[in-house]
């Protein structure tokens, strides 16, 4: 069989799957689209066990009604069900997704309407047909190829990413900004061992934090990475910027804030030159 | 709904032994074709080894799919449960450690029974678990072995936990997991082996004997004074960009119907159609000596001479002409005059004669010793 074949085959096989997935999800048939999506409430939320795994995290008990059936639900975030749930507080509300007719099966997510298409597949399937056609392409054309190819999409995404995310970022110090900082207290530290496969012992630290409001809303968080001395940090006093709309974004660091942004910002700019760069090259030695 | 208990699964059914023999197969069969596909240069045998372990993983979901979605669809249960012992069995360097539970599950529409299971516990959580401590367990109804303890029960249960006295079951334990089997793991090391020892089996001609001569020789547009060779008891093979040759080994002849057209088949096999200037046999000798890029030479394909009727040739040249015997003789075909000719060269003790055929292997001259 010929380099031609195998791409055929490739090409085929991956085409087959996309088209099943963009069919299926044209007539509603995937699992994401079937999935029920309720909005839950946190009722009760208790503080992590200092010296505890931040695994689970925060131990929250959350009610939410079965649309179909209207039957009520009170369920926690005991292991497996879903995204860590890492900020809390009593009447927050947290997206919760479960199969057709399966409450039992429920799972809490951060945004309950992303992948509502279920296109992940069928898109991922669309994505190795491309890199095929451009390994294809650098094989059977020349190797510069593989620069456009993949620098083109790169350098593409980048242009789009880099202004969306620099609005994020602005919005972001904006709100943690709009008022005055409220005091905050470390209330455990949060800490997970593990083992490597040479037998080396790896340690990780999350300190917890609790803040309230000035609406007075008691938030219970893990806190960002990124404090100094973690370990140490239980009891600590901490000053906290919180955002009025959603007190799950906050920080007890407006500095790092800053340089996070400004070295997110080089990372971006850094990577779309890449991309920039790999397809210049790749034309230049066509 | 009607929940039928089923017995704990044991691990040593015909069915579990066939699918781990078929998975010590996969397991085998997949890394040996990508390996001897390298080995032998074999685009299709590695992207097999490649795609074997692929197909199989799919094809295993696929199967369990209806299984997974029968069980998935089960309501569990929620029940109380009493610790009658614990015992940590591994993890401790981690912080989570895997224990060994022994408990009483008293759920409250079926008669309370034994179980034991183990489960990574939390090395802060643990003194939540003591001996006699009453916990909140969830278990499908379907297999009541298949306990977990809730560390995080919701507040009703936990009023209940935290009121209730439960009293211990008497046994039998009922045990998630039953004992391992070495018989499963037996038949899968042996289809591991014995997929492996299959495939290197399967490809050992080219793997010891054929690789010169499955490998394509060097482009006729750059000759290169690299050659291959290869060699065994019966016969050695050398290629290069500018000739091949085929040596048997002792006892054989190239005069044994069909081990000419053999002979030529692998120096030509796999390679595009090469042109030759010469095709000479000699004794238990073959070669082929290609035209160079550019050359002007006459030159026709390797495979067009009439080999089938050389040991023919041959025979009529050592017995028809008169040369006595002992004889030795050479044959050589070449397309100097315009059309090929077979020309076979034959001298014993009475002198040299020669005999010449055709492209169809037609005797068109005889010069018999003088």
């Amino acid at each position: 069989m010929g380099l031609e074949e195998y791409l055929a085959l490739w090409c085929g096989a991956f085409g087959t799957v996309a088209l099943v997935g963009y069919g299926r999800s044209l007539a509603g048939l995937t699992p994401a689209q079937r999935a029920v999506r309720v909005m839950g409430r946190i009722e009760r939320v208790r503080e992590p066990r200092h010296g505890s795994s931040q695994r689970d995290g925060i131990p929250v008990v959350v009610s939410f009604q079965d649309p179909s059936t209207g039957q009520e639900f009170t369920v926690t975030n005991d292991a497996d069900h879903g995204e860590r749930i890492t900020a809390a507080w009593t009447g927050r509300e947290v997206g919760v997704r479960y199969p057709r007719g399966r409450p039992h099966a429920y799972q809490f997510v951060g945004d309950l309407w992303a992948g509502r298409r279920g296109l992940g597949w069928p898109n991922f399937a669309v994505f190795l047909i491309y890199a095929g056609l451009v390994v294809f392409a650098a094989i059977d054309w020349g190797w510069p190829w593989a620069l456009i190819g993949f620098g083109g999409p790169w350098t593409v995404s980048g242009m789009f990413y880099l202004p969306q995310n620099a609005r994020v970022v602005n919005r972001r110090i904006d709100a943690l900004t709009s008022q005055p900082p409220v005091p905050g207290r470390v209330i455990a530290v949060l800490t997970d061992t593990s083992t490597d496969a040479d037998g080396d012992t790896m340690t990780s630290s999350t300190p917890v934090i609790t803040f309230t409001t000035h609406e007075g809303t008691s938030v219970i968080a893990y806190c960002p990475d990124g404090r100094p001395d973690p370990v140490k940090s239980h009891g600590r006093d901490v000053t906290i910027h919180y955002s009025p709309d959603d007190p799950a974004v906050f920080t007890p660091d407006l500095a790092a804030e800053s340089r996070s942004r400004s070295l997110d910002t080089a990372f971006s700019v850094v990577a779309l030159l890449l991309g920039v760069a790999a397809v210049v090259v790749g034309v230049v030695l066509l | 709904m009607t929940i039928t208990t089923s017995a704990p699964p044991t691990r040593s059914t015909p069915v579990a032994l066939a699918l781990g023999f078929l998975t010590g197969g996969v397991i085998g069969a997949s890394p040996a074709a990508f390996v001897v596909g390298c080995v032998i240069e074999s685009v299709p045998l590695c992207v097999a080894g490649v795609g074997l372990p692929v197909v199989y993983g799919l094809l295993f979901l696929l199967a369990g799919a209806p299984r997974r979605a029968r069980e998935a669809a089960v309501v569990p249960r929620i029940a109380l449960a009493v610790v009658e012992s614990r015992e940590a069995v591994g993890g401790e360097a981690t912080s989570d450690v895997a224990v060994r539970f022994d408990l009483t599950v008293a759920p409250d529409d079926v008669p309370a029974y034994r179980v034991a299971f183990t489960q990574n516990i939390n090395l802060t959580d643990l003194p939540d678990y003591r001996q006699g401590v009453v916990v909140v367990v969830q278990y499908p109804p379907d297999r009541p072995w298949r306990v977990r303890i809730v560390k995080r029960p919701t507040p009703e249960w936990e009023d209940r936990a935290a009121d209730a006295r439960l009293d211990s079951a008497p046994g039998p334990v009922l045990v998630s997991e039953s004992p391992e089997g070495c018989g499963v793991g037996f038949v899968t090391l042996l289809g591991l082996l014995l997929a492996a020892a299959g495939v290197v089996l399967l490809f050992r001609a080219d793997l010891f004997d054929g690789d010169a001569s499955d490998k394509p020789p060097p482009s006729s547009s750059s000759p290169s004074p690299s050659s291959s060779s290869s060699s065994s008891s019966s016969s050695s093979t050398v290629v290069s960009s500018a000739y091949g040759t085929v040596a048997l080994g002792p006892n054989q002849s190239f005069l044994t119907n069909g081990e000419l057209r053999r002979a030529v088949g692998l120096l030509t096999k796999g390679t595009d159609s090469r042109a030759a200037l010469t095709v000479v046999v000699k004794d238990r000798l073959l070669s082929i000596v290609y035209a160079p890029t550019g050359s002007t030479a006459t030159t026709f394909d390797p495979d067009s001479p009439p080999y089938d009727r050389f040991p023919a040739l041959v025979e009529e040249a050592r017995s028809g002409l008169g040369v006595g015997s002992p004889q030795t003789w050479q044959l050589t075909v070449e397309r100097l005059t315009g059309s090929l000719t077979v020309r076979v060269g034959v001298t014993g003790p009475d002198g040299a004669a020669s005999l010449e055929a055709n492209g169809q292997g037609k005797v068109v001259r005889r010069t018999p010793v003088h």
